[in-house]
């Protein structure tokens, strides 16, 4: 996999600085992260008067995943089978390279100038939009998050609200130089107007692109079919307008049955947004057919394993349950610190912190499986019970085993736990340490600047007791 | 009933008086504490490093020496959560040391869910003047379920008024290493706590977990807040902080 065009996940930590100090950022994040946490418990607490209860959901879901998993082989060629018998072609490609030669290839096949795209994960780690462009292709964003950041040249920072990171002035800058007119104040409840001016601007893509791009949330066996979820309504436009119709997706993202995708249906909104089902829920089968009035002439599905089946059978196989829904980051106190961007590569939060080093490089991305306080916020709320902390706890290790970690921190933990096995000079170790706490204390009993943890006492006071230690006093008070 | 109390290295060295205090509350509830002298370090830091065969060591010492009581209380979720959880999974491919590491784990409680779910005595009533806000600490809350122990507790408490801020289940932005790494980010979350905690407006914020506390009290008085009172729930309960 290309390992050196990803390394840019190794400098997570010298970006989260920058993106602490970035005023407009935070805002932006301050403001979205109650609306997200809000809704979704909304929709979980309303589950029993809809005759579901939460966990027992769960387990369903866990189990449809995990069946797919054990078996991925099998239903994949099911799914090969049945979408063929509908008239679709599927293709399958190995890396991001591949995604990329056999999407233009099927352009080129079809004479496709333009491509408008709904949004697929699989593009980004790809890079297709890049290669599209160099091939003579001009892609389209049309999700309107999607939109926004083409226009800023820049790549999702969430998951299902890519342009999270924007505040409103910023987004009405971008519209209004790539539209052509002047600058105007708008604000918070002028946004169906702005949409409506992206929406003006998209329909006439819609109607001249010949070849429609988009990811698919769940592909269905017993049907052949291609599931998307959205609540815009751009993506019926891409999927039936256009001549040709490319899915590219992740060969994890199988379901046996339209049962078991109603089932996880269920949970993937109410995780995702708060909503009951999402505004748009298309199940898309084959091609046009005699006498149909619309639909692709073409369709072409394009499994893509890109790393996924290294993990089958391996620590980290529970990671492929993962149906996407950002409830992870929703909930995670780093991700809303930071915004999405931090994490350096196409997936953020907790399942980027899992995801990056897993399809990247475990070498490529060191600082991400530690850049959580193991808060388990995530696990608690993810609908398919990924033990994220837990995958994250793994990489740590194998961090540890492959000599990854930096020299310093071995020899510290390797001294520490050297003490800690000799409780004599242990006792003696930690009774120095107090009294040279207590000198470097100021005269109100706190640090200011310690030495040993700088990042702590840069933004903390450490107040430490003018007394003895507990052991020291705990000898004391049983002599006495 | 004999009982061993496993002290953390926190409340050790930064804060010795939890200790004091949960040895007090024990032994007034009517227990023969035994602090093990050769007790150091539960072995979280490596652990939580990646560092398995430190970690599995000092578990090991850990399991050694707090065999053989009743039970083991550790005044800490995240200590807790580590002998229970961790510990049985960290050895269980040794035959020889996996049922140790489960019995221990089995008998070990953290200090609120002990007084509450096991010895459920009467504690004598403590007195505390003021209104109380409490932070449930992430390891204590989602590894061991600990939520209503230490607030059926604070309710007994003379005195004391409990008002529950936003997001009381929300981290600090502790998380051990990940505050000394990662400084800045963690600044940022447990500005946000601050802020909750400011606007309940209690007299004190309490917790079950030292680091937590030293986390958010270091950064109240950076904030310069100098009047809003950081306790371990240890401290409240024995009645030396009214
Ligand atoms: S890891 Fe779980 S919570 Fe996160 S996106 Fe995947 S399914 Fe959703």
């Amino acid at each position: 996999m290309a390992g050196a065009k990803h390394s840019q996940a190794m400098f997570f930590q010298a970006r989260a600085g920058e993106k602490i100090r970035n005023k407009v950022l935070q805002k932006a994040l301050q403001k979205a992260k109650p609306l997200f946490v809000g809704k979704r418990a909304k929709a979980m607490a309303a589950l029993p008067e809809d005759g579901f209860e939460f966990e027992a959901l769960r387990s369903a879901c866990v189990d449809i995943r995990n069946r797919v998993l054990g078996d991925l082989d099998v239903w994949l060629e099911l799914f090969e089978e049945k979408a063929k018998a509908t008239g679709a072609e599927v293709l399958w490609a190995r890396d991001g390279d591949e995604i990329c030669e056999l999407v233009i290839d099927v352009a080129r096949r079809h004479g496709v100038t333009k491509a408008t795209k709904s949004k697929s994960m699989l593009s980004e780690e790809a890079h297709l939009n890049e290669a599209l462009a160099a091939a003579g292709i001009r892609p389209v964003e049309t999700d309107l998050g999607e939109y926004i950041i083409q226009l800023a040249g820049e790549t999702p920072s969430h998951i299902i609200a890519p342009a999270v990171h924007k505040t409103i002035e910023e987004v009405e800058a971008l519209f209004a130089e790539e539209h052509g007119r002047p600058l105007e104040t708008r604000t918070s409840a002028d946004i169906p107007a702005m949409t409506r001016e992206a929406r003006e601007v998209l329909r006439q893509h819609f109607l001249s692109a010949e070849m429609g791009i988009t990811g698919a949330n769940f592909l269905i066996a017993e049907t052949g079919s291609a599931a998307l979820v959205t609540n815009e309504g751009n993506g019926r436009m891409v999927t039936t307008l256009p001549r040709v119709h490319v899915v590219v997706t992740g060969i994890e993202k199988i379901v046996p049955t339209l049962d078991d995708f109603a089932t996880l249906m269920r949970l993937l909104p109410r995780s995702a947004t708060g909503q009951t089902i999402s505004n748009y829920v298309s199940l898309l089968t084959g091609t046009k057919q005699p006498g149909d009035s619309d639909g692709p002439e073409k369709t072409v599905f394009i499994l893509v394993d890109n790393g996924r089946a290294n993990l089958l059978g391996s620590a980290y196989q529970e990671m492929l349950r993962c149906i996407r829904c950002g409830a992870c980051m929703n909930h995670c106190p780093v991700y809303f610190s930071l915004g999405g961007h931090a994490y350096g590569w196409v997936y953020p939060g907790p399942m980027g912190s899992v995801l990056t080093p897993l399809y990247t490089g475990i070498e490529n991305a060191l600082d991400l499986p530690h850049a959580s306080t193991g808060c388990n916020q995530c696990g608690t709320v993810c609908p398919v019970r990924i033990p994220l902390p837990g995958l994250m706890h793994r990489l740590r290790e194998e961090q540890v085993e492959r000599g990854l970690r930096p020299l310093g921190e071995s020899f510290a933990l390797k001294a520490w736990a050297w003490l800690a096995g000799k409780p004599r000079l242990y006792r003696w170790v930690v009774r120095r340490a107090s009294r040279y706490l207590n000198w470097l204390a100021d005269d109100s009993g706190r640090i200011r600047i310690l030495g040993m943890a700088p990042g702590w006492t840069a933004g903390r006071d450490l107040s430490v007791p003018a007394g003895k230690t507990f052991h020291e006093q705990y000898a004391a008070r049983k002599r006495a | 009933m004999r009982l061993a109390l496993y002290v953390t290295c926190l409340v050790d060295l930064i804060r010795p008086s939890v200790g004091m205090a949960s040895l007090r509350l024990l032994e007034a509830a009517g227990c023969e504490v035994i602090v093990p002298e050769s007790q150091t370090c539960c072995g979280q830091p490596a652990w939580s490093a990646g560092n398995r065969p430190l970690a599995a060591e000092l578990a090991k010492k850990a399991i050694s020496e707090l065999e053989g009581y009743d039970y083991v209380v550790i005044p800490s979720g995240s200590c807790t959560d580590q002998v229970r959880n961790v510990y049985p999974q960290l050895l269980a491919d040794d035959p020889l040391w996996a049922p140790r590491a489960q019995q221990l784990a089995a008998r070990t409680f953290e200090l609120t869910t002990f007084l509450v779910d096991i010895l459920k005595v009467e504690l004598p009533p403590a007195d505390f003047a003021g209104s109380v806000t409490y932070h449930d600490s992430c390891k204590g809350l989602r590894g061991l379920g600990i939520k209503r122990q230490p607030r059926e507790l604070l309710l007994k408490v003379r005195g004391l008024s409990l008002d529950e801020m936003a997001d009381c289940e929300e981290c600090c932005g502790f998380g051990g290493a990940f505050s000394v790494k990662f400084g800045d980010i963690s600044t940022q979350i447990v500005d946000r706590k601050c802020e909750s905690i400011a606007k309940v407006g209690a007299a004190a914020v309490v917790g079950g977990d030292l680091g937590c506390l030293i986390n958010i009290e270091g950064r109240l008085r950076r904030r310069g807040d100098e009047t809003t009172r950081v306790l371990h729930i240890a401290e409240v309960l024995a009645g030396e902080e009214s």
